[in-house]
């Protein structure tokens, strides 16, 4: 009986230890099964030269030797650094300041503009591109007739200027991203206590500094994550160059993750792609440490 | 059982994972050829991105003017898919060992994807004995060809003529039957000064459209990309030449500069009556004139293209797609058949002109009564085969290598920077063949 009843309990304690991490495994399994072995496997892609068929022939660091030297990834990597570091710049302060347009008291209309200012995140990208291609284009689009009918400027290239066509990326991407970001600064920012700033006000403190003394500080979560959210997605950018110029003019707009598509899916060099694959994870990864260390994110307050 | 650590836990994950991994990929293997169906009924799988050939095949297959004495009895399964995606999938389907489609389309410039590395030769039956018979009767079997063996037959001529609005042009004074280029783009200056209409367009969008827009005039000049042995030969006397009178076309108006030959601008610019004239092949009448300006049916014709006084071709060509059969599938012979009968008999190249104006690639049905008498009412009516059948008799071979898309990305910029004159011709082609070459070297 006693035998019984220890075997029992012993099946019982095993269960206990068991459960928690049967409950946890379904995760570990698929993140290993979907993230793991890609990676893995990417990363020997790197190593060789294949085209899709037959066996990869190992190369060892050829491919990244050839990086180095291809004018085109460096290309690239500039122009994603451009991407980056206007996303950050314009796109992070106008969200912030569209917040607080939205949440200031008595606004009429509040949720027409929510709703204004969300829309580009649901609209198909391939429409988006479509209209921003019949908005820019340098002959017969409405912005160039607008600046034309208003101030008489001759038609401006926005689309064939490598220059003018790098910075149209970045307005498409404001224009995606703003709405989007801004909700999670309107969330921010009707979190912050209102007595924070009537206690300021009572100081004498005026709107600017309100803002900086209370606001900014109380957004420095919200701030932290969607900044070094907006970091990695950008280093990633690849929807509107792609839908926008295709790359062009000439290669004047391609992103490090369209180098990566077009050695793969429209040149058959897979294992070149893979080690640009791999060199772009590692920015993107290096990237996004830097950024959650620099900006506190998960930080306890 | 003794508490599990951390480690035991992890290493417990790896072996599951690891035993799932390898079930799951064995569950995903080859399920063994299946064996070919000889004669009887069979449902083929086709790939293409392009409903007109879905359309097309699905129909023929039943059309006993084509199929009667056919051992099989053929019905067309389609599965649309996007033309670069085709050439993605029919590899990553090899090499799981998956079902491939018995056809697919293959979209010009994505053949030479399938260039390197034997994928054309281990994936696609090899056509030449259905081709050779032919020899220079069957146009276009040399972009679709690696070593000399031809891996896929061309749906559509896509031969290049010159569309003009006949209306405009004598409105406008000029001759529509100016004999060469250099004589046009000087007219066209002197319209443009005093309209402000174009007589040709020059795309400054995408590489892929400004690449294809100066092939098309250097292959009507005698020039190309490559030669038949894949040797690249674009940095030539034509070459210099085509860009030279791009880049004078745009300077003077005659040419206007657009994003994309087939997008809005191009619409707007029809409408307009901004564009009077283009040089585009057979199937820019029903995708470029007839879906943008249907209103403007009966003033447009076609002509051959001006010659370059220099020498060269009166028609070009550009863009295609071709058909290839896999190899080793259930339906391969009766995927062969179909296509045999389809696309390389006078009938199946009638059929296919009813069905989407697809230009025939056999040159002696040009001359053919049936073909002679064909008007075109979107052309006031006009006999067009007697301007194809003249372009065909002149048509210049266009050659493919594996490493062209490489090749369009690095010309791209170069051209586009000496169409607007930032730089001369002959310099713009050595920068783009220098960059092509560090690529395709390294």
């Amino acid at each position: 009986m006693s035998t019984t009843v220890t075997a029992t309990s012993r099946v019982r304690a095993d269960r206990r230890v068991w459960a928690p991490y049967v409950f946890v495994s379904p995760f570990f399994i698929i993140f290993a099964l979907f993230m793991l072995v890609p990676v893995g496997a990417g990363v020997y892609l790197s190593l060789t030269e294949w085209a899709g068929l037959g066996s990869p022939e190992y190369i060892g660091l050829d491919n990244y030797a050839r990086l180095l030297q291809d004018a085109s990834f460096g290309v690239a990597l500039a122009n994603t650094a451009f991407y980056t570091v206007l996303a950050l710049a314009v796109v992070l302060p106008t969200s912030l300041l569209i917040a607080l347009a939205l949440d200031a008291k008595g606004l009429r209309l509040r949720n027409l503009f929510r709703l204004t200012y969300f829309m580009p995140v649901v609209l198909s990208p391939i429409i988006i591109a479509l209209i921003f291609g019949l908005i820019f284009d340098g002959r017969y689009g409405l912005l160039n007739a607008v600046l034309d009918a208003l101030f008489g400027i001759p038609p401006v290239a926005w689309l064939t200027d490598p220059t003018l066509a790098r910075v149209v990326v970045v307005v498409l991407v404001l224009w995606r991203w703003t709405g989007y970001l801004t909700i999670f600064f309107l969330a921010g920012l009707q979190n912050i206590p209102r007595e924070l700033h009537e206690a300021a006000e009572l100081d004498g403190a005026g709107v600017v500094r309100r803002f900086f003394a209370v606001t900014l500080p109380q957004l420095k979560p919200v701030t932290a994550f969607i900044a070094v959210t907006m970091l990695v997605n950008t280093a990633q950018i690849f929807e509107e160059p792609f839908l926008l110029t295709q790359g062009g003019p000439g290669e004047a707009t391609l992103s490090i993750s369209m180098f990566v598509y077009r050695a793969g899916f429209q040149r058959q060099e897979l294992g070149y792609a893979a080690a640009a694959g791999v060199v772009m994870f590692l920015i993107v990864f290096t990237l996004g440490r830097i950024g959650i260390r620099a900006f506190g994110v998960g930080r306890t307050r | 059982m003794t508490d599990l650590t951390r480690r035991q836990l992890l290493q417990l994950l790896g072996l599951t994972g690891a035993v799932a991994g390898t079930g799951a990929l064995a569950g995903c293997g080859p399920s063994g050829p299946a064996a070919p169906v000889t004669a009887g009924a069979v449902d083929l799988r086709m790939w293409t991105h392009d409903p007109g050939y879905a359309t097309f095949f699905t129909e023929a297959a039943g059309d006993q003017a084509l199929v009667a004495g056919s051992p099989w009895q053929t019905t067309v399964d389609v599965t649309s898919i996007a033309p670069q995606d085709i050439v993605s999938r029919l590899v990553t389907q090899a090499v799981a060992q998956r079902p491939l489609p018995d056809l697919a389309g293959l979209v010009i410039d994505q053949f030479p994807r399938v260039m390197r590395a034997g994928i054309a030769e281990n994936l696609f039956v090899d056509l030449t004995s259905r081709t050779q018979a032919f020899g220079d009767g069957l146009l276009k079997t040399q972009p679709y060809s690696v070593d000399g063996r031809v891996y896929a037959i061309e749906s559509d001529n896509s031969i290049s003529v010159m569309f003009y609005r006949a209306d405009l042009f004598d409105e406008l004074g000029i001759p529509a039957d100016v004999a060469t280029w250099e004589e046009l783009v000087e007219i066209g200056g002197e319209v443009a000064a005093r309209t402000g209409q174009a007589i040709g367009m020059v795309s400054n969008g995408d590489n892929g459209a400004i690449v294809n827009g100066f092939v098309q005039l250097l292959l009507q000049r005698g020039g190309g990309l490559y030669d038949a042995d894949g040797t690249l030969t674009v940095e030539s006397d034509e070459a210099v030449e085509v860009l030279e009178l791009m880049a004078a076309g745009v300077r003077n108006g005659a040419f206007l500069a657009l994003a994309d030959p087939y997008g809005g601008a191009v619409a707007a610019a029809l409408k307009n009556s901004e564009l009077v004239a283009t040089v585009m092949p057979n199937w820019y009448e029903v995708y470029g004139l007839q879906a943008n300006v249907p209103d403007q049916s009966g003033l447009w014709r076609a002509r051959t293209v001006p010659a370059f006084a220099d020498g060269g071709h009166v028609a070009s060509t550009l863009g295609g797609t071709a058909f290839a059969v896999l190899k080793d599938q259930p339906g391969t012979e009766a995927a062969l058949d179909l296509l045999e009968r389809t696309y390389l008999t006078p009938e199946g190249q009638r059929a296919r002109y009813d069905a989407g104006a697809y230009m025939p690639t056999l040159t002696e049905l040009y001359d053919a009564p049936e073909f002679q008498e064909i008007t075109d009412p979107y052309l006031g009516d006009q006999r067009v085969f007697e301007v194809f059948s003249a372009a065909a008799a002149d048509m210049p071979v266009f050659y493919q290598a594996a490493g062209a898309s490489i090749l369009r990305d690095s010309l791209g910029g170069p051209i586009l920077r000496a169409i607007n004159g930032q730089t001369r011709a002959a310099e713009a082609l050595r920068t783009g063949v220098e960059a092509y070459e560090r690529q395709v070297s390294s």
